[in-house]
């Protein structure tokens, strides 16, 4: 299969390099926001747009913001943007979500480097030390808030996080960067691009970090369910220029990390990962219009501690997509594209199955720019996925066959967003959009375990006929630029229904009956609708003598539907008591001729969170600080102190390890 | 005060902030025209002529054309290209040589003539692209605008870059 789905995609390279009529491609994300100052994105609707006039609620992450926020890993970066939430397990395990139901092993959030899927089919989520990506290569990350699945497909049920590298054909990126710090933290990062003749341009970089992982007070956690984090990854990223107009993007890369992990089921886990990808995508633009094809494959292999037994998971991802964007006439703009994706894993820790699926898929987007000032955006996607099952059962599992896994899931996602800019400084976004959230191959099967209580034995396995999350958001926003003020402001409102919202395994409820000849058995379920409500007030500016300052505000209220028979608290889904009541961020910088001074503070709201022994525990509302000082010293050299939790020693932020405080000094030289 | 009248009066300070400056930013606007041309296929990169057209006959013709001849300087780094200036009489636009395209000034029409020498024309006002005076619109207050005739951009051969045309106003 795989030679086949590469050698289908090489054939669809050839066709398109060889094609008469083309022109310029990829997006010269630098260039334009030069131009337009502001910055550029396609994570709305597959089209570039001006962020400021995107059909979504985003934030972008810049370069320079990652600069100048001394972060050492991403999920730092995106607990300070308005909305998100992440829960810290440990010094490099994290998950993070979008306006409340953050859970260990978040599946709400899909998230991506330059459109390539990072996010972890297996479990659904994202291990965040997994990615293969150096902060200094990073162009961009832009966080999409709400459902986008029409454009990404399925799990962009929350939010949608795209991170956007700098390309190799038009920025220089180079540098080297050794970082050192408390609880013997310890990092090196090299990136370097280069080009070879006029029409080859490629970039390199590799990194290497560890640190020591964060003291266990509590005795619920085993200290065998912890190790020290650690990662090594690297990356390359070519791009030719095949004829004028035409060019090929080649990337590959590889990571190998360990971290200490929150599993689903709320116990650590001394989780070892490998992964590696290849992707390869051709843009031209035709007489068609924008023309890309682009193939991918992601290999994963995750050893978790699954309640005490060994789980082993390798998960390939092979994915092909081809899609035309094109201008008719002045006013409308038109995507049309098709996906197809096979994905496999094994069934761990008790082996003999295999799953997998197939999911065809086609999309479509228009954009009508009704007036100067009006503007309309409908982009829809069907997907239709294939489940299987190979190989044996487990003994004492019931007596089902493979047959029972065949099984469809066939569902529509869209997003339709009205902008309307009756001024140069005002802008208001009306949005509607529903999301598609998958169960995870987890969740259909690939877990098989016994759990041995006292005298009984009790199996969990899988559910094929588990119900995809429907997630359906509304949002109304207004945004104002107060030029006199250097400043802009915002205000969001948003309502959003999850339908058939996922609930765990839990021993106090059992979902298969014991039978003379198979055991009782724990599974996934459908456990009811949750609703959440909410508003963002956002306000960020500029000041004389270099200040710049932003702050956030994000309140939600969730609250439960569950089905009769179900208790979200039991089956882990109490999001109306995970989820804290308010996040908000306040951010103060200064920039002088050599020196960069910010500083953060996060303040978060109450709730509550499941233990390891998914007893739901009060967490009280917190603030946390975090600053990064730098001084550039000219020739590219520049030293930089930056802190995170800076108000306490250990702070409890989780029902798990207490985040601690971490102090760090960089010395990056670019050139 | 009433919540209502503290809250009309925080909106209407608001507004009173957020008033359109009165003029122009002649340079602002020249660099967006010299960042616009590098998205032109075949567009100029490194040294490039603006010819800025004026009618001396109208005041505000000839001020436009000193700010932005004082803007532009010795030269101007817009993205790929570095912009040098020349000042070019309306009439003498059917002579103009060497320049990469031209900059029109308020008030001023020379768009027979600049078809006819198959050259871009960039305003600074919206609607020189409506009036035919003009093919290219660009302003920076209070955010970069770009506007482009297609007929006019057709007129003169000029293919803009795909993604850049998804990211302006054509008309």
């Amino acid at each position: 299969m795989k030679i086949n789905l590469f050698a289908g995609a090489s054939v669809g390279l050839c066709i398109l390099a060889s094609a008469t009529t083309v022109s310029a491609q990829s997006i010269d994300y630098g260039a334009m926001q030069q131009l337009f100052n502001e910055p550029v994105t396609t994570s709305a609707t597959g089209s570039p747009q001006r962020s400021t006039e995107a059909p979504a609620a985003m934030e972008i992450i810049s370069a320079a913001d990652i600069e100048r926020s001394g972060a050492a890993d991403l999920p730092t970066l995106l607990g300070r943007v308005a909305g998100l939430d992440v829960l810290n397990w440990g010094a490099a395990g994290a998950d993070v979500s979008v306006r409340g139901y953050d859970q260990a092993m978040s599946p709400r959030l899909l998230v991506l480097i330059n459109g390539r899927q990072v996010y972890l089919d297996h479990y659904g989520y994202t291990a965040w030390a997994t990615l293969p990506v150096q902060l200094h290569e990073i162009r961009q990350i832009e966080v999409v808030k709400g459902p986008n699945s029409a454009l990404f497909g399925f799990n962009a049920v929350g939010g949608v996080v795209n991170i956007i590298t700098f390309n190799p054909k038009f920025d220089n990126a180079r540098s080297v960067t050794v970082r050192s710090g408390a609880h013997g933290f310890g990092e090196v990062s090299l990136i370097h691009s280069f080009k070879l003749g006029e029409r080859f341009s490629a970039r390199v970089s590799a990194g290497a970090s560890q640190e020591d992982e964060w003291k266990n007070h509590n005795p619920l956690i085993s200290k065998k369910l912890l190790h020290d984090p650690a990662r090594v990854s690297a990356n390359i990223d070519t791009m030719t220029q095949l004829n004028d107009k035409t060019e090929l993007r080649i990337e590959g890369s590889w990571s190998n990390s360990q971290i200490s992990e929150m599993l689903s089921n709320n116990s650590y886990s001394p989780t070892k990962y490998v992964t590696d990808s290849i992707k390869a995508t051709l843009a031209s633009e035709t007489r068609a219009g924008l023309i890309q094809l682009s193939a991918y494959q992601n290999d994963l292999s995750a050893k978790h501690i699954v309640v005490g037994n060994s789980a082993r998971f390798d998960n390939t991802i092979r994915v092909v997509s081809l899609q035309d964007l094109f201008k008719v006439g002045a006013k409308h703009t038109i995507r049309i594209g098709a996906e197809y994706r096979h994905n496999k894993v094994n069934t761990a820790p008790i082996a003999g199955g295999e799953l997998s699926y197939d999911v065809w898929a086609i999309s479509g987007m228009w954009n009508w720019a009704i007036t100067d000032k009006l503007s309309t955006t409908v982009a829809v996607r069907q997907d239709n996925l294939d489940l299987k099952r190979r190989g044996t059962f487990p003994t004492g599992y019931p007596p089902v066959a493979n047959d029972y896994w065949n099984r469809s899931i066939k569902k529509a996602s869209y997003n339709v967003g009205v902008v309307y800019r009756p001024t140069g400084y005002d802008t208001i976004r009306a949005t509607a959009a529903r999301g598609v959230q998958v169960p995870t191959l987890v969740d259909l099967g690939a877990i098989q375990v016994k759990v041995v209580s006292g005298p009984f034995t009790i199996g969990v396995i899988g559910n094929p006929t588990l119900q995809p999350t429907i997630v359906t958001n509304y949002e109304l926003a207004y945004d104002r630029a107060l030029p006199a003020l250097n400043a802009k402001i915002g205000v969001s409102v948003f309502t959003q229904k999850s339908e058939d919202v996922k609930g765990m395994p839990t021993t106090s409820q059992l979902d298969i009956a014991p039978t003379p000849i198979s055991l009782p058995l724990l599974s996934y379920r459908n456990i009811g609708d949750s609703k959440m409500t909410g508003f963002e007030l956002k306000a960020s500016g500029t000041l004389d003598g270099g200040f710049t300052w932003r702050g956030d505000y994000t309140r939600t209220d969730v609250k439960d539907r569950p089905t009769a028979g179900f208790i979200p608290a039991q089956r882990l889904a109490a999001f109306s008591q995970t989820t804290p009541s308010y996040r908000a961020n306040l951010a103060l910088g200064w920039a002088g001729d050599h020196w960069t001074v910010d500083g953060f503070a996060r303040f978060v709201g109450k709730s509550a969170y499941y233990n390891s022994a998914s007893v739901l525990t009060p967490i009280s509302a917190y603030a946390t600080v975090g600053g990064n000082v730098a001084r550039e010293f000219g020739k590219g050299f520049t030293v930089a102190v930056s802190g995170q939790n800076l108000m306490k020693g250990a702070q409890v932020q989780t029902p798990g390890l207490e985040v601690e405080r971490r102090v760090l000094i960089s010395l990056t030289k670019a050139w | 005060m009433s919540n209502r009248n503290k809250a009309g009066l925080v909106a209407i300070t608001l507004m009173m902030l957020a008033a359109p400056a009165a003029h122009a930013d002649a340079a602002k606007d020249v660099l967006i025209a010299g960042r616009a041309l590098t998205f032109l296929e075949n567009g100029p990169s490194g040294r490039a002529v603006l010819g800025v057209v004026f009618d001396p006959s109208k005041p505000a013709s000839v001020a436009e054309k000193n700010a932005v001849m004082a803007a532009i300087g010795g030269g101007m780094n817009a993205g790929a290209v570095t912009l040098t200036g020349k000042a070019i009489e309306a009439g003498d636009v059917g002579g103009a040589s060497g320049v990469a395209a031209l900059y029109v000034t308020k008030g001023v029409n020379v768009g027979a003539a600049a078809k006819s020498k198959k050259l871009i024309t960039i305003g600074s006002d919206a609607g020189c692209v409506s009036s035919g005076a003009c093919m290219m619109a660009v302003s920076g207050d209070p955010k970069v605008e770009i506007v482009v005739s297609r007929s006019g951009a057709a007129a003169v051969g000029a293919v803009f870059k795909a993604a850049f045309r998804m990211m302006i106003r054509e008309v």
